[in-house]
């Protein structure tokens, strides 16, 4: 079994929140006061209703949002201190896939994957569509581990949406990341699609060590794969605890009282 | 009391739901404020239905410019010299060496005009040989600073290629080119000079249209970046490029092409220059809206994913701004080379080169049939270029 939240670490976590706090400009506040820590390798799930703040945690972590308030602090280093210029080198160790895939519909399944190693790729090169026989070849190494090599040289919205997410996946694992943020990354898939695209990131979890914070909306999902469940409520942070200790109670807790669990086969 | 206060809620407020009677006599108003606008504006506007009644018979030359546009010819042989011929003032004396004069290549076609200086009434015997035999001929008389040339009689050569012609000088002193033609004509027809003309300055107003777009999509294409709202608002200093850039547009776009012209005229002389340029500075102001507000349009969800990637802002733009917005780009552009061909050919009217150039010219020295030639062409080249345009959209988008 994987380590437990509850276990002690010798090595200092991979990201360290402290007190994140997000405002937006019309006064709702998204995140408030967000402490969390997280160890090397585990798979986390966050849970909470639409609007929790589930997302925006994500976005904060790397800074795709500015945090109002709070210390997000990666390997020991501070993200929300950082230049942009240092930004960019950060966000290379984080990776991230979303719900709607956001792929570059129009290009090959290639460059997307490709699209991965910008962070460290040559500036002019990159802007003139020249890449590297060595990520190209590190590029279709990433499509095959997600079982979609053969779609390489096809337009990325000729996919269905299971594969446009492994497309995504093998995208994250270009820039060889210490963090995958996977922001709802089966909520527009069907149940089967689901567990097959899940299944990869706990596969890249397992294998690669790669520390998961993944946001999901069905607990069944959450119970499945995570190690540990964070749950969000209207911003707070209101449960940090191993998915086999939620039951009914803390269920109605996070999710309030009128709502009934759906399960994901 | 308590019926007062429930008037209001009984009877929804005026303003939303009026009466009847309240909608009719609004309505009343509004009428009555557009008829009034429209007696004030029938004479502001000097609208007289009259001067159209009686001014559209004026429309004949026009209208028979274009029915009969001067484009093609039949193709004719002409076989030709060309001699002088003086007619002097009436009584005055007979210069001594007034006698003859001959032209022409000795073999081919000669003629011999004599006498070369004569008194108005006088006869005038033009002879020659080498003509094609049996064909009919002509004399013609044109002053020598230019006009109609006027038929001095027609002939027939003789079987033996000699012509015998005389003719009685006409009653205007002056300078003379006689010509002496003989016409065959030939199965088939040719492009006219105008025709040519008109060809060579459509040609040139498309190629001017096509290097006002190109130039204009050359400057718009990184400024329509700092126009869009969704890349530029997120910082205060982006917000004002953002402002600036867009107001720029809106004023290259409201100053209409027959203006800047105008203007271009003045720093670069008239020309094809000048209507390069008007429609360089038009299309960057149209064209950098148009650009922009694609950007605006975009799927954010790509500039996150790269974003996060640790990506430079440069290669987001590359990634996950351009091909998204390449489509409608391209859209945009072709449509612009469309409105663009057509105000090639306006430039011309007011000094930006092309075949408008050559139209106003035409019109003005009242050459109705050369006019019609060119509106013509303007026509079939812009109808063309329309079908075109919306062809090629409809094959990329």
């Amino acid at each position: 079994m994987h380590s437990s939240p509850f276990t002690l670490h010798f090595e200092q976590p991979v990201l360290e929140v402290r007190g994140l706090t997000k405002i937006f400009p019309g006064g709702t506040r998204a995140l408030d006061d967000v402490s969390v820590s997280v160890p090397d390798g585990q798979f986390v799930v966050v849970i909470g209703l639409s609007g929790a703040g589930k997302s925006t945690f994500l976005r904060c972590i790397n800074r795709l949002l500015e945090p109002t308030s709070g210390r997000v602090i990666l390997d020991g280093e501070e993200v929300t201190a950082a230049s942009l210029k240092r930004l960019r080198q950060i966000r290379r160790q984080i990776g991230m896939i979303f719900q709607q895939f956001n792929l570059i519909k129009r290009e090959s399944v290639l460059i997307n994957v490709l699209a991965g190693a910008l962070g460290s790729a040559h500036l002019l090169h990159s802007l003139i569509g020249y890449w590297p026989k060595a990520d190209v070849e590190r590029a279709m190494a990433n499509l095959e581990r997600v079982g979609i090599a053969e779609k390489a040289f096809q337009r990325a919205d000729t996919l269905s949406g299971g594969q446009q997410q492994r497309v995504a996946i093998a995208r994250t694992l270009m820039q060889e990341p210490r963090l995958l943020l996977a922001d709802e990354p089966v909520a527009s898939l069907d149940p089967a699609t689901s567990h097959s695209v899940m299944r990869y990131v706990e596969q890249i979890n397992r294998e690669d060590g790669i520390t998961v914070i993944c946001n999901l909306h069905f607990l069944s999902l959450a119970r499945r794969y995570a190690d540990r469940v964070l749950a969000f409520r209207a911003g707070q942070l209101v449960a940090d605890l191993p998915p086999e200790a939620i039951d009914g109670a803390k269920f109605r807790e996070i999710y309030g009282e009128d709502a009934v669990e759906v399960e994901v086969a | 009391m308590a019926r007062v206060e429930a008037r209001p809620l009984a009877r929804p407020p005026m303003h939303s739901f009026p009466s009847s009677q309240a909608r009719r006599v609004r309505l009343a108003i509004v009428l009555a404020a557009l008829v009034v606008a429209h007696v004030v504006g029938w004479q502001m506007a000097k609208i007289n239905i009259p001067a159209l009644i009686v001014g559209l018979p004026n429309m004949r030359h026009i209208v028979l410019g274009l029915l009969q546009p001067d484009a093609f010819e039949p193709i004719r042989d002409v076989t030709k010299v060309e001699s002088e011929l003086t007619i002097l003032p009436a009584g005055s004396p007979v210069p001594a060496e007034s006698g003859r004069r001959t032209v022409g290549t000795p073999g081919g076609p000669q003629a011999t005009v004599q006498p070369a200086q004569v008194r108005p009434g006088q006869p005038v015997y033009v002879q020659g040989s080498g003509w094609p035999a049996g064909k009919k001929g002509e004399v013609l008389l044109a002053a020598s600073y230019g006009g109609r040339p006027r038929s001095a009689g027609a002939f027939t050569v003789a079987p033996d290629g000699t012509i015998n012609h005389a003719f009685y000088a006409p009653a205007s002193e002056g300078a003379f080119d006689l010509v002496v033609q003989v016409v065959t004509p030939r199965f088939g027809w040719r492009p006219t000079e105008t025709l040519l003309l008109s060809l060579r300055l459509m040609v040139e107003t498309l190629f001017l249209a096509l290097m006002g777009t190109s130039l204009a999509i050359v400057f718009t294409l990184p400024l329509s970046f700092l126009g869009a709202r969704n890349l530029m608002g997120k910082t205060r200093v982006g917000r004002a490029i953002y402002y600036v850039t867009r107001t720029v547009f809106n004023l290259l776009r409201s100053i209409e092409v027959v203006i800047i012209v105008t203007i271009m005229a003045v720093v670069v002389g008239i020309g094809s220059f000048a209507g390069v340029l008007a429609i360089v500075v038009h299309s960057i102001g149209a064209l950098g809206k148009l650009y922009s507000e694609a950007i605006e349009s975009i799927d954010p969800g790509p500039i996150e994913a790269i974003s996060a990637t640790g990506a430079h802002p440069l290669q987001v733009i590359r990634y996950a701004v351009v091909p998204q917005v390449i489509p409608e780009f391209l859209s945009f552009t072709l449509y612009r080379m469309d409105i663009n061909v057509r105000m090639s050919t306006i430039v011309g009217l007011v000094g930006g080169g092309g075949i408008g150039f050559i139209l106003t010219q035409y019109i003005n020295l009242l050459q109705w049939n050369q006019a019609g030639t060119a509106i013509w062409l303007i026509a079939i080249a812009v109808t063309a270029i329309d079908y075109l345009s919306a062809w090629l959209r409809e094959k990329i988008v």
